[in-house]
């Protein structure tokens, strides 16, 4: 607990920014964001577009997961509806990328609806399990509805395109995830300042007593798959026109659990951590690579010997969150806050 | 595991009195001159490391010997290459991070899914040609892949050439029958459509195709099915082991004197050492020399020479090495004729160069004159496991499609 941070209305309770230090802090952000791509080379700035499609898929999950408690399993299925649906219309129409992202975004949330079905009958292992077959369902229709999927071969899309310009490049590609990825995060944080939020999280933690306060059970945790299901489809969509292909193996259950493994690693039932969690899950195995790249003028052979240790430390380092640090890296981010916050005296 | 690790310390070792060496003998070759450079995305971790640690020891021991044969016309060589875990958007980052920092002209991918995945950006770049661990048909289609190349023949030329060797087996004037086995992946599924119109244009009767999950091991349902249809020839494809060694010890158990084959991936050490005796008569197509081949050549002897040099330890290298060699031997071909014709080192310069190559003698690599088709090397040839000499020996003469 922060000191001075108690609330004396609804309206401070709700309120995004606590405090000015924030609101300052916020814009310093996103002007980096903006100055980002200008400053940054070929790699970084597609590193910078991974993390920002990440963190919209990652944003979706933890409305799911972490903020309602339905575990999913079939996170890399949706997107794999919002990326054929994009790759389809961009083959099909000539629909500007909004339109393409909004349909992708739709369609997965109506696939999210039926996969969310059983939710009401099932919860935590059942669940995942059942979220797990919609996966291998929808990677079966990729595969094999190949007049409209392109079969194995998958289907290859052009630029996205608005008013004449075409995204072409990371660089234009960047302005485009990364504002979105901006906004569906506040959309998110917005969703839990309202009733629709707040049921969600009453039904994570008490789904019994949640439907004796009123509210309907199998609408929300509906509502809740299709919202994550919408951003999981915008993410694959995005995903697609980065890409520009899509094929079955674009969208393998492993993408599941990295999702998964993000929301956890990040800190569950928090908007900061998913950003956090997608950033990490995505840049360590960079980072860890760069350990290699410092050993190699010593050592030439580093790749050799390093590349599979990569994989364990990056293993360990994901238990040992779950050991040590089970509320994720949002946590560290709050203590880190709050020391600073109370400094010079201890936390 | 600890196997494995002591062998790959010891390769360690190997390769690094192999950089040593290139170390001592850098200095001997024009400095003035800019280096050029190899890129690569190597799969040294993840499912596909098992080929992937020897593609790399491949290309690094080509870069040390080019280099110490004085480079490309005097431009000494750097080997610049990150590991990708068999993972497309990380292949993708070390591409970017690589041609980030350097002038590459040309690139090793380490799968189908990054090659396509790169060529809208490969295509708008204009400066890198590509070729890789893929052998996809797709890959081979000029308007779509203009920069990227496959170094040997493609799935539908493999599967073409094995066509070629099974309808020369008939008896009594009668054609084999063939049954195909593929995995349910793109790789599976690649050659499969064409390979059964070149077989019905052969007159050689499919009488059974069969598709698996890549590495499943409970094959007993598919074995009953091969026992009615009782092929001649079974024909697997997208694997790497599993289930062709199950499908083969099931087959034969029941009696069926059916033969069996394989292409690239599948035709390596690997079914041997796991097989033993049952995997003797597989065979497989392949485009190279086996590393312990009783085959020559000026090319084959300085890989062997390298090799020995590079891991004293390391003996029989298997096909991934083979084929890591000959992917920078095509690209310095390439770099070669591109700069002899005092053209710059653009994509669309090299990719006529790549189109050039007629009647090319790879030295013993590949055992005959080579012509490039389609952004390919059409050629292969058929080996058979000889289970107690523990290798592969011809069966076939080299086969070139035209």
């Amino acid at each position: 607990m922060r000191i001075g941070d108690a609330k004396q209305s609804y309206e401070a309770d709700e309120a995004i920014w606590t405090s000015s230090t924030q609101k300052i802090w916020f814009a310093v952000l996103l002007l980096t964001l903006a100055v980002f791509p200008f400053m940054a080379d070929a790699y970084l700035l597609y590193l910078g577009c991974l993390v920002g499609i990440a963190v919209i898929s990652t944003t979706g999950l933890n409305i799911l997961t972490g903020f309602t408690g339905l575990i999913s399993l079939g996170q890399a299925g949706f997107m794999g509806v919002g990326g054929y649906t994009v790759a389809w219309l961009s083959m099909n129409t000539s629909l500007p990328f909004p339109i393409t992202l909004l349909l992708a975004g739709l369609l997965a949330a109506a696939v999210g609806i039926l996969v969310g079905l059983p939710s009401l009958r099932v919860k935590g292992l059942y669940l995942a399990i059942a979220t797990l077959a919609a996966s291998v369902f929808l990677h079966f229709i990729f595969a094999e509805w190949e007049s409209v999927t392109g079969g194995m071969a998958g289907l290859s899309l052009e630029p996205a395109h608005l008013f004449g310009l075409t995204f072409q490049s990371d660089f234009g590609m960047y302005f485009i995830i990364v504002p979105l990825a901006v906004l569906m995060v506040f959309a998110a944080k917005n969703v839990f300042r309202t009733r629709i939020g707040r049921a969600f999280i009453a039904i994570r933690d008490r789904d019994i007593s949640a439907e004796i306060l009123g509210i309907n059970l199998l609408r929300y945790k509906l509502m809740s798959f299709a919202l994550s299901s919408f951003y999981a489809g915008v993410a694959g969509g995005l995903f697609a026109y980065f890409y520009r292909v899509v094929t079955p193996e674009s969208f393998p259950l492993s993408m599941s659990i990295f999702y998964l493994a993000a929301v956890i690693v990040g800190g569950m039932g928090n908007l900061l951590g998913g950003i956090l969690g997608a950033a990490f899950m995505t840049l360590i195995p960079e980072v860890l690579k760069l350990l290699t790249a410092a050993l190699t003028p010593f050592y030439p052979n580093a790749p050799i010997f390093m590349s599979p240790m990569l994989e364990i430390i990056f293993g360990a380092l994901i238990v040992g969150f779950l050991i040590f640090e089970p509320h994720g890296l949002a946590e560290i981010w709050h203590r880190i806050r709050r020391f600073f916050s109370i400094w010079p005296f201890r936390n | 595991m600890l196997k494995n690790i002591f062998s790959k310390g010891r390769r360690l070792a190997g390769i690094g009195s192999i950089a040593a060496a290139l170390m001592a003998a850098a200095p001997a070759m024009a400095q003035d001159k800019e280096p050029i450079v190899f890129g690569g995305s190597i799969p040294l971790s993840g499912v596909f490391a098992f080929a992937g640690v020897h593609i790399h020891a491949g290309l690094t021991d080509y870069t040390t010997w080019i280099n110490n044969n004085g480079g490309i016309n005097g431009h000494p060589v750097k080997y610049v290459m990150e590991d990708t875990g068999y993972e497309v958007d990380r292949s993708v980052a070390a591409f970017k991070k690589i041609t980030g920092s350097n002038k590459v002209p040309v690139y090793y991918g380490d799968s189908t899914g990054f090659m396509k995945t790169i060529a809208s950006e490969l295509n708008s770049r204009g400066t890198t040609l590509m070729s890789g661990a893929s052998f996809a048909t797709a890959l081979t289609d000029n308007e779509q892949y203009p920069y990227q190349f496959v170094p040997g023949p493609n799935y539908t030329q493999m599967l073409g050439i094995i066509l070629e060797y099974i309808a020369t087996q008939g008896k009594d004037g009668k054609k084999p029958t063939v049954a195909f086995v593929y995995s349910d992946t793109e790789f599976g599924k690649d050659p499969i459509e064409n390979g059964k119109a070149k077989a019905a244009a052969m007159g050689i009767e499919v009488v059974e195709e069969i598709i698996t999950k890549p590495g499943s091991v409970d094959v007993s349902a598919e074995v009953l099915k091969m026992r009615r249809a009782r092929p001649d020839f079974v024909v697997f494809h997208g694997y790497v082991l599993s289930p062709i060694n199950e499908f083969m010890v099931q087959m034969r158990q029941m009696g069926l004197d059916t033969q069996f084959m394989g292409t690239f991936w599948s035709t390596d050490k690997l079914i041997i050492n796991k097989m033993g005796a049952d995997a003797d008569g597989y065979m497989g197509v392949m485009p190279y020399n086996y590393y312990d081949s009783a085959e020559g050549g000026p090319m084959l002897d300085a890989l062997r020479a390298t090799a020995e040099k590079s891991d004293p330890e390391a003996g029989y290298r298997p096909t991934g090495y083979m084929q890591g060699w000959f992917n920078a031997m095509v690209w310095t071909e390439v770099v070669k004729r591109t700069m002899d014709a005092g053209k710059e080192l653009t994509a669309e310069n090299m990719a006529e160069s790549l189109a050039s190559i007629k009647d090319w003698d790879t030295g013993g690599i590949i055992g005959i004159p080579v012509t490039v088709k389609d952004m390919s090397f059409p050629v292969g040839r058929i080996w058979r496991v000889n289970a107690k000499e523990g290798r592969y020996e011809p069966v076939s003469d080299w086969i070139h499609l035209d």
